[in-house]
Parts: C-alpha cells; structure tokens; sequence
C-alpha cells in the first residue's frame, strides 16, 4: 500500500522536498510531465491538489492555478487520472494529497479515500476540515489505511497542537506564515523559530509550507527541524510565466519555467541528503 | 453522487448543518469570536448600547403596515414589516450595528465585509464610519459594477471597496477573499459577515441581531391585530432577514413559516438561487448546508435578478428547518418578483427591494396555488426598500414605467 511510500521515505531520508502542484494545471498532460521533471531535480515527495473553484485558504498564485486546472477540464477524476499516471511512473514516491473538503464529501468519504489509495496517495489532508469537524474522516482513512495529516499555523498554541499531533499518522503541515498561501520574500527568521517551536513540542515530522520561495527559505526550515519543505505557490507563478512565454503546446515553455524556479530549490536539498 | 450523508457537524450545528470548516488558522479567530458572543453580547451594557443605537441611529423600532391595496390583489390581508424604513434601507443595519459594537468592544481597529448587492457594504462603511473602524469591504468585480451607486454610498462613508477579480467576480468569491483577508489580519481585523451563515458562531451571532425583527412584529401583530399571523413570509438569500422574522414565531406551531427563494428563470432552467429545493449538503464557506453544486462539489453560479439572493448556499439553521418540516420553502420567479415590485409600488406608494418582492410575489399567488384561504392575514418581512435597484429596473424593465399595468396586458 502506498501508505508504507510515506514511512519509508522518511525512514530513508531526513529532509525532503515537495512541490506543491495542482493536478491538472496548466492541463493534465504537463502537469504530469511537471511531476516527472520535479522527481529529476530532486524531489522526494509530492504534493497534490485537486483543482476547486473556492480555494478560500489560497492566494492569488494557488488559485489562478486551481482555475487553470478547471479550465483545462481537470474534474476529480481528471486529476486521480493523473495521480494514476505518476504513480505508475513512480511506484515508491509518496504522493500526499491536498483537497477541498467539499470535492471529498460530494464522492463520500468512504468513496473518496478509496479512489486516493487506489490511484497511490500516501495521505490526505482536507484544509477545510477543522479538527473537531474531522472525526469521521480519521477514522475512515485509519480504517481504510490512507495516512492523515493536520495543518497548524503560527497560533496555534502548545496544548492544541498535541492535540493535533495526537491523530496524525503522516505528518503536520505547519504553515509558516498566518495567512493564505502566496511567496513571500524574506522573513527567514521568524520561520525557523516557529518551525523549532513546532518540532520541538511534538513526535511526528512537521512539514512546512506556505510562503516558501527561494534555497535560504528551505534551508532555514530544515536547520530548524522540519522534515519536509513544500513549495506550492513560487512553482504556480513560474507555471503562469511558462504560460505566458509562449504558445502552450506540449508544456515546453513551462517546464523550462518551472525547472528554472524549481532547480535551485533542489540544489539545497541535495546538499542536506 | 454520494453526499457524505452521516456526517454530522460538531461546532454550533443545526441538525446536519453548521459547524466549522474553516482552516486551522481561523481558529483563534473564531474562538475570540464565540467567546465574545457568550460574554459580551450577552452583557446588560452591550445589550443597552446595541438598543439605543438600533433606536436612536438606525430608526427602530420599524414600523408595521397593513397594506389595504396589496391586499386585494393578493385575496389575503398583509401586513408589512417595514425593515425598508430601516437606516441604510435593509433589515442589514440591525447585524451590522451588532457586530460593529462588539467588534468595538473586542478592541478591534478594523472591520471587513463581503458584499453582493451593496446593501451589506453600505451598512457596514456606515457603522464603520459612526463607530470610527478602518473598513473595507470586499465586492465581485462583476457586481461592483452592476450596483455602481452603493459603491458610491461606500466610499461616501469612508470605506475602501475592494473588486475582487477572481472566480465568478460575484458574492461567493467576494467571501472568499474576505476570509482569506481575515486570516492574515486576525488581530486588529473583525470580519463583519452578512447573513446567517458562514463558520459557527456567525450563523447565531447574526441570526441574533436580527431577532429584533420578529420580536417587535410579534409585538405590534399582538396589540393592532390580534393573535398571530397564519403565515410568516419572508425571502432568502443567506436567510438573515427570514430568520430574523421565524425566530419569535418558531414555538408558534399553528403560524406557516415560509421562505422564498429566488426561482430566477424557473427551477428547471438552472439559473436560479432556490438553494434548498434544489441544492444537495455540502461545505460552502465554512459551514455544512445545503448548496448549489456539481456532481464533483463544485459550487455553482446562482441566478437571481436580485443581487442579494444570488447565492449559491444558504444559513445552515434554514437547511435544518427545512429537514424538520417547520419552515417551507417555494420560489418565485425574476418576472413574478418584478411584478410584485411594481405592484407594491403602484398600490401602496411603497418601493421595495427586488429582494424583498419575492416573498411580496410569494403572496400574489398563495390563494391561486390553493396554499390559503382567501382572506387569510400573513405577514411578510418587507426587508428593505428598492432605490438600489432602479437602475436595474431601468435596464430591464425600463419600457414599463408609466403603464406597467398596460405594458403587461399587451405583452402576454
Ligand atoms: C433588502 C434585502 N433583503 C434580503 C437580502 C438577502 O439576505 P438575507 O437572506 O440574509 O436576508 C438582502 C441581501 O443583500 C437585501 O439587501
């Protein structure tokens, strides 16, 4: 089961890298290529979004992505499809998935977990299903085996986040910055120390993301103790750019974009290996 | 499709509905809410401002009107609750002038809002204005246009109105994007929400506001007429005017309450907001309702010729209502809604908004439809008043002026 690509990753290897794409963006195809070249530079884990219209925890970058995607017809099958795709690509790459609560609860949960584990996601984590929402949800991934993760942020304090830490198979997901997604430039230090705070007071490996854009930001979070680094919206405005070099065709212009913003960011995790 | 029909909200639900799907990261917020509401809305000194202010500022307590000439085109005898007459035009001041004194209280510097229509942003920039807050006010690029002289009345009073660009560019996006603003800004900011729905506390926060409504109809219903109404009526968009009117008649079992959703080009057309006859449960904005949405759950773009209905979710305590069979819910259509504005207008003097028409158009056909008796007395909430919508009514319907009578005959 592609539960265990989690546990052994993180066994295998202490600081990891994921993009942050969302499945369908620009279209289905390159997003998968985007995948492929992620993995070629250096990416160890994934994480996947399927495209929602009301990406409300979004920032302007992450949901021109998402709208991208729906324009490009990418509906959840769509972007299982391509899940699908990189996973038979990739059998041992943990794929970690990222969705609006409302894409989960139309399929149903029971429905919903099923179709990750069967196209290969690692885990799940729904933004939008607060903790105490999220009961029924826990105990059909457990169930069903399809790793949970939480999201924390900046507030949230000592007590609620063992809580958190407490149902957690896979990992939580500690935004950096309080706020909606988007790069940010600077700001290094205040990151490192809420990231040491987080992983100081809890077992299981923290991830951070949002916000995260040049090779100083990833380093600074693994200096501080996070597992995982994710970069989602820094790869959404090189994606628009490779869009707006020129005509889309294959996805040429876009995975040059995208190498050319994701590159660096790989060079730093490479050095850590 | 297959709902997620066991799952059961925990956070100020409703039944089914309600809860809290919202980011982590609102949660201080939301907390620092729900904590105010138990303490401070429920004070004596807050309870006092909050009356004094409703009185003295905003014109309450409203008044209720029999309307005699509506009532024979209707075959029923109606009484208006006249929140037209409200300061700001719309039932919307009663809530804004709640949270604008608790966010006062809670030491905020700084209010946001979402805005369809304009009628909630203006409400808002007004409080923000009397009660010294930095606001801003979020409205769908599309709407921001369409309802150009509320813009105006905004920045009148001081408040920055921002056009938001992404999505529909309509109130759904225009949510979003305050909530996203909320959640960087948490600490100065209060998000002034506009209807009963949104993450618990905000459907009971402003459902609570609104109460006033129904409490002095009740009222006035008791010392004018007489025991109570066979009928309640009022429109939903959200369902904060509908609420705010159900409430006091809720233990009332023999009283009909009856919402009306926007119908917009018929039901079966698709372009319509009637989001509890024809929406299915889902998460829209931070609570489990019921909602507009495609088989996969992405929301859908409602129609409604008034802008303050077009919504594709509706307040979870309404989606609750519905499912214990104590409210009911029916739709009129644009044109019947329009012909209900014309009809108040030309028979009692009174112009309502194009919001409010629909449960006035409600009444035009409840004898026909063989809901009442003739004769029987109900009454609506007339929830504000249409001067917002001349402009629409110009474009659309413009070559009625001045024979909408006369007009009509010839066009069916
Ligand atoms: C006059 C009027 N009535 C009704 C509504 C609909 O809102 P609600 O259903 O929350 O009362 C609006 C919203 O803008 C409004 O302006």
């Amino acid at each position: 089961m592609s539960r265990a690509n989690l546990d052994a990753a993180f066994a295998a290897k202490k600081h990891h890298l994921s993009p942050f794409l969302v499945l369908g963006d620009p279209t289905p195809d390159i997003s998968f290529e985007l995948a492929k070249k992620a993995i070629e530079l250096g990416a160890t884990m994934l994480e996947v979004g399927i495209a929602y219209g009301d990406p409300s925890a979004d920032g302007p970058a992450i949901q021109r992505a998402n709208l991208r995607a729906i324009a490009a017809k990418a509906t959840t099958p769509v972007a299982l499809g391509v899940m699908k795709r990189i996973h038979e690509a990739f059998p041992a790459l943990p794929m970690n998935l990222l969705v609006y609560g409302n894409l989960v609860h139309a399929r149903g949960f029971e429905a919903f977990v099923q179709d990750a584990l069967d196209v290969g996601a690692s885990s799940l984590l729904v933004p939008d299903i607060l903790f105490e929402e999220g009961e029924q949800l826990r105990e059909v991934c457990k169930r069903l085996g399809l790793g949970h993760a939480e999201l924390a942020g900046p507030l949230t304090d000592a007590k609620r986040l063992k809580r958190l830490a407490s149902t957690i198979d896979a990992y939580l997901y500690l935004v950096a910055f309080q706020g909606v997604t988007g790069a940010r430039t600077g700001g290094s230090d205040a990151i490192g120390e809420l990231v040491k705070r987080t992983a100081d007071r809890i077992e299981v490996p923290v991830c951070v993301g949002f916000g995260l854009s040049s090779a100083e930001h990833v380093a600074s979070v693994y200096d501080a103790g996070a597992r995982v680094a994710v970069v989602g919206s820094h790869l959404a405005n090189a994606i628009e750019a490779g869009i707006n070099a020129g005509p889309l065709g294959k996805g040429k212009h876009v995975v040059a974009a995208f190498e050319k913003a994701f590159a660096p960011l790989a060079e730093t995790v490479n050095r850590y290996a | 499709m297959s709902h997620e029909s066991s799952l059961m909200p925990r956070k100020g639900a409703f039944g089914a509905y309600g809860g809290r799907y919202v980011s982590e990261l609102l949660v201080p917020a939301l907390d620092e809410l729900e904590e105010a509401r138990k303490t401070i809305v429920r004070s004596s000194s807050f309870k006092r401002e909050f009356r004094e202010t409703l009185r003295e500022w905003a014109g309450r307590p409203t008044a209720l009107t029999y309307a005699a000439n509506f009532s024979k085109r209707c075959n029923m005898q109606v009484y208006l609750k006249r929140e037209d007459l409200l300061h700001g035009g719309a039932h919307k001041t009663n809530n804004v002038v709640g949270q604008g004194i608790l966010a006062k209280r809670m030491g905020k510097t700084r209010i946001i809002a979402e805005t369809g229509a304009g009628q909630h942003g203006v409400a808002t920039a007004m409080v923000g204005a009397r009660l010294g807050f930095e606001t801003v006010v979020y409205m769908g690029a599309r709407d921001v246009e369409r309802q150009a002289p509320n813009v105006k009345r905004m920045q009148l009073c001081g408040a920055t109105v921002i056009p938001v660009t992404t999505g529909s560019q309509t109130l759904k996006d225009a949510i979003n994007e305050a909530l996203r603003d909320w959640t960087a800004n948490l600490g100065n900011t209060h998000y002034l929400l506009g209807t009963v729905c949104g993450p618990d506390p905000f459907p009971r926060l402003v459902r609570d506001f609104h109460r006033v409504i129904g409490k002095e109809a009740k009222q006035q219903w008791a010392d004018r007429v007489g025991g109570l109404p066979r009928a309640v009526v009022a429109c939903v968009g959200g369902g904060s005017n509908a609420i705010g009117i159900f409430r006091a008649f809720l233990k009332d079992h023999d009283v009909d309450l009856v919402g009306v959703e926007p119908g917009g080009r018929g039901l079966e057309s698709g372009e319509h907001g009637a989001t509890l006859q024809k929406g299915t449960p889902g998460l829209l904005h931070g609570a489990r309702t019921s909602v507009l949405q495609d088989e996969f759950g992405q929301i859908l773009e409602p129609h409604s010729v008034a802008a303050g209905l077009d919504y594709p979710g509706v307040g979870p305590e309404h989606a609750h209502l519905r499912d214990i069979g104590r409210a009911r819910y029916v739709s009129v259509t644009d044109d019947e809604a329009i012909e209900a504005f014309e009809t108040l207008a030309r028979t009692e003097g009174i112009i309502p908004a194009f919001e409010s028409a629909h449960a006035l158009a409600y009444a035009m056909k409840a004898v026909a439809l063989g809901d009442y008796e003739p004769g029987t007395r109900i009454l609506i909430n007339c929830s504000g008043r249409g001067d917002k919508d001349l402009d629409t009514y110009r474009k659309l319907y413009g070559h009625r002026i001045g024979g909408a009578a006369q007009a009509k005959g010839t066009e069916s």
